[in-house]
């Protein structure tokens, strides 16, 4: 049924009549009804002409060879007879343009809906790098698009399963329950086996109908493609019988083309990133596997590091109140503390785990000729104990117990030098340097003197247990990390990882390495990684050069250097207000006891 | 949405003033706006000059304005609504072309209150003409 009523304006209709009326008797009254509504009237009794009034003529108005209306004369006549059909032909052509010229409109608006639309939806979906982001900004507009929908659900086929698809996203009241009850249904499957989508309406009446799909009215679902590749599916359910129309069915498809191809650049964006994350953590599991000694400090500092970061983020007043941690900077700082160390890849690992000062990798053969040589004195030994059945007994065993004792006090003071706990004394260089005066006899009868040259010289080492040589090549890690990590491709907002990374071991006087940078020259995320890596080393369970320490000795051994310039006081203070040390212990120390 | 309610009661149907010189616009804007509730009377003119006559004789709440036009373009027009003490009720809206910001400066400067790019948004003009007619 064609509603014309509002086709033509009264106005102009008049303007027919004022035309027509000379052509008809005079008295005449002419009326126009269209659909139930008087469209216009002229004459005395033009308002309540009918059409079955005696005396009254009337034509037929017809548009698209349907009945919409009737033109109505009176008098009945000769001249009513010619001028009515006239008149009728007049009013028909008129609706015919009109309502051609409102189809054309319409479509024309239609398409600049879609266009509008389509404009929309590009600028929002396009930017999403995230698939759920992306399915809820399709459902999002939706809603706007459809508003008798109630609800709505985007399905994603799981990568990992072939054909499993998964909800991923869902609007509307009791939406997650309605559209698992679907899922699990055999309409479902039907659904998801075609190439294209469809709409059912009237659901309760249909073949399909089980109790489980109440509240549902009526479904449409379209399939979300992107270029040959089936992603998903949009499904969208309304309580009414009558929910969706073609025309619905013609906007969704728009819609959901332009969600599809920014979902699949949703899906490359996260599997790449996986992709990179995946490395990440294998070189970090690398450098961790090298020495049983720092085992999983690449994944405790990223952790501790964080845990400073959010807390620098979250100051709203203080040195850190303008300190903001983006999600870009998040990732970056935390793809900075996973690959610190990844320079020591290339550390030899016998230095990374030096514990003593004479550890070295060692060639074995010489401890064998020792152990040639100590029998072969003790078969001397027993030879000389015989023959000398006959001298001063007293007098030989004094002397013997005298060397013995001097012998083992003298080992037992390399012995401790070696561990390098404590610090070398000047006195005691110089009693390191007495002892390998002291000579012995080697297997080929050369006489040598007790210590060599390089173990005089790692044993002479003050601090620690590092010569400055092996110092140097500790050192160089970083050096290593940085010249590593300069040769990754790091997209824009992962820039500062290298910058980060290779900052670890740099003191807020300048005094550290590689390059000697001061605080002012160090970023906060940097001077947090330095922070980060000081703590996980000290609380680490083990270190070759230590033993575990509790945590009050730790955060002794950090007030100290915050207090001689080697890391940031503010970060320090920071890290103590905000208890992150206690967080932390409570998390990874707890087994250990404080 | 209620633009679509066309039952819904209302006292005098408010007026609408569609003035462009491009015959499919006004055609277009005029079907889109039959959509509003309350039946709105809906006034259309060719030119600047003959809006201008239109709308301070109609008074219309409600006034769609092109930019170019010819005998007086939309700038001058609005201007002169703007300045008319009479015609505060008002609501002007400026269709501009897609991409032309400097339209908006001027349309500002002549004191239009909302903007909208052809080829307009059917959804946005009903929603933006609901929200101007409803308080009345």
């Amino acid at each position: 049924m064609i509603d014309a009523a509002h086709y033509l304006k009264a106005a102009w209709v008049l303007q027919q009549f004022a035309l027509a009326l000379p052509l008809l008797p005079a008295g005449a009254s002419l009326a126009l009804r269209l659909g139930s509504k008087l469209t216009a009237s002229v004459g005395e009794a033009g308002d309540s002409l009918t059409e079955d009034m005696a005396g009254c003529s009337s034509f037929p108005i017809l548009l698209e060879e349907e009945r919409v209306g009737v033109l109505l004369i009176t008098p009945a006549g000769e001249a009513t007879r010619h001028c009515g059909p006239l008149l009728a032909h007049a009013l028909q052509g008129m609706l015919q343009s009109e309502h051609a010229r409102r189809a054309v409109a319409r479509e024309t608006i239609e398409s600049y809906r879609e266009m509008a639309m389509l404009q929309r939806a590009v600028i929002e979906f396009n930017h999403l790098l995230k698939p759920a982001a992306v399915a809820a900004a399709l459902l999002r507009e939706f809603d706007k698009l459809k508003p008798g929908a109630d609800h709505g659900a985007i399905f994603l086929y799981d990568e990992a399963e072939e054909g499993r698809l998964e909800l991923i996203q869902c609007v509307g009241d009791g939406a997650a329950d309605i559209f698992s009850r679907l899922q699990a249904g055999s309409l479902f499957v039907d659904m998801v086996s075609h190439a294209t989508g469809d709409i059912a309406n009237d659901l309760p009446n249909s073949p399909w109908w089980t109790p489980e799909l109440a509240p549902l009215g009526a479904l449409m679902w379209l399939p979300l493609n992107a270029h040959d590749e089936r992603l998903g599916w949009l499904v969208v359910a309304s309580r009414r019988t009558e929910g969706f129309s073609a025309a619905d069915m013609k906007r969704a498809q728009v819609l959901v083309s332009v969600a599809a191809t920014a979902l699949r650049n949703a899906q490359l964006y996260a599997a790449e990133q996986r992709l990179f994350q995946s490395f990440v953590q294998v070189i970090a599991t690398a450098i961790d596997a090298k020495s049983p000694y720092t085992a999983g400090h690449c994944r405790r500092v990223p952790e501790i590091a964080l845990m400073i970061a959010e807390a620098a983020h979250m100051a709203e007043s203080g040195p850190f109140a303008d300190f903001v941690l983006d999600d870009a900077g998040r990732n970056a700082l935390e793809i900075a503390a996973m690959l610190h160390d990844c320079g020591k890849v290339v550390t030899p690992e016998w230095i990374i785990d030096k514990a003593f000062k004479l550890d070295a990798i060692v060639n074995r053969i010489d401890l064998v000729a020792l152990r040639f040589e100590l029998l072969q004195r003790d078969a001397e030994l027993d030879l000389h104990r015989a023959l000398a059945q006959d001298a001063d007994r007293d007098a030989a065993r004094q002397v013997y117990l005298e060397r013995v004792r001097h012998l083992d006090d003298d080992f037992a003071f390399l012995d401790k030098c070696n561990r390098g706990t404590e610090f070398i004394t000047d006195e005691q260089l110089a009693r390191i340097r007495t002892i390998a005066c002291r000579t012995w006899r080697d297997s080929h009868g050369a006489t040598l003197p007790l210590l060599t040259e390089n173990e005089v010289y790692n044993l002479s080492t003050q601090r620690g247990t590092l010569n400055p040589e092996e110092r140097r090549i500790i050192e160089d890690h970083v050096v290593h990390t940085i010249n590593m990590l300069s040769q990754i491709a790091f997209p824009r907002p992962l820039r500062k990882v290298v910058e980060y990374a290779g900052g670890h071991h740099e003191r807020m006087d300048g005094r550290g390495y590689p390059n000697g940078l001061t605080a002012a020259q160090l970023s906060i995320p940097a001077r947090i990684l330095a922070i980060a890596d000081v703590f996980e080393a000290l609380t680490a369970p083990d270190r070759p050069y230590r033993k575990p320490g509790n945590l009050d000795w730790v955060l002794d051994i950090m007030q100290r250097q915050k207090l001689d310039g080697h890391i940031d006081g503010d970060l320090f203070d920071l890290f103590l207000s905000e208890r992150i040390h206690l967080d932390y212990a409570e998390k990874h120390l707890a087994a250990r006891g404080k | 949405m209620t633009y679509r309610d066309k039952d819904k009661p209302m006292g005098n149907p408010a007026k609408i003033v569609i003035v462009d010189d491009e015959v499919h616009i006004r055609v277009l804007l005029e079907q889109t706006l039959e959509d509003l509730a309350g039946e709105p009377e809906i006034l259309t003119a060719i030119n600047g000059a003959e809006g201008l006559a239109l709308i301070e004789r109609e008074r219309p709440q409600l006034i769609f304005l092109d930019v170019m036009m010819p005998f007086m373009n939309g700038y001058e027009v609005c201007t002169a609504v703007r300045g008319n003490s009479d015609l505060t009720d008002a609501t002007i809206v400026m269709l501009t072309a897609k991409g032309q910001e400097s339209d908006r400066a001027r349309g500002l400067e002549a004191g239009a209150h909302h903007f909208v790019t052809k080829p307009f948004d059917p959804d946005e003009i009903l929603a933006l003409a609901e929200a101007i007619l409803e308080p009345s």
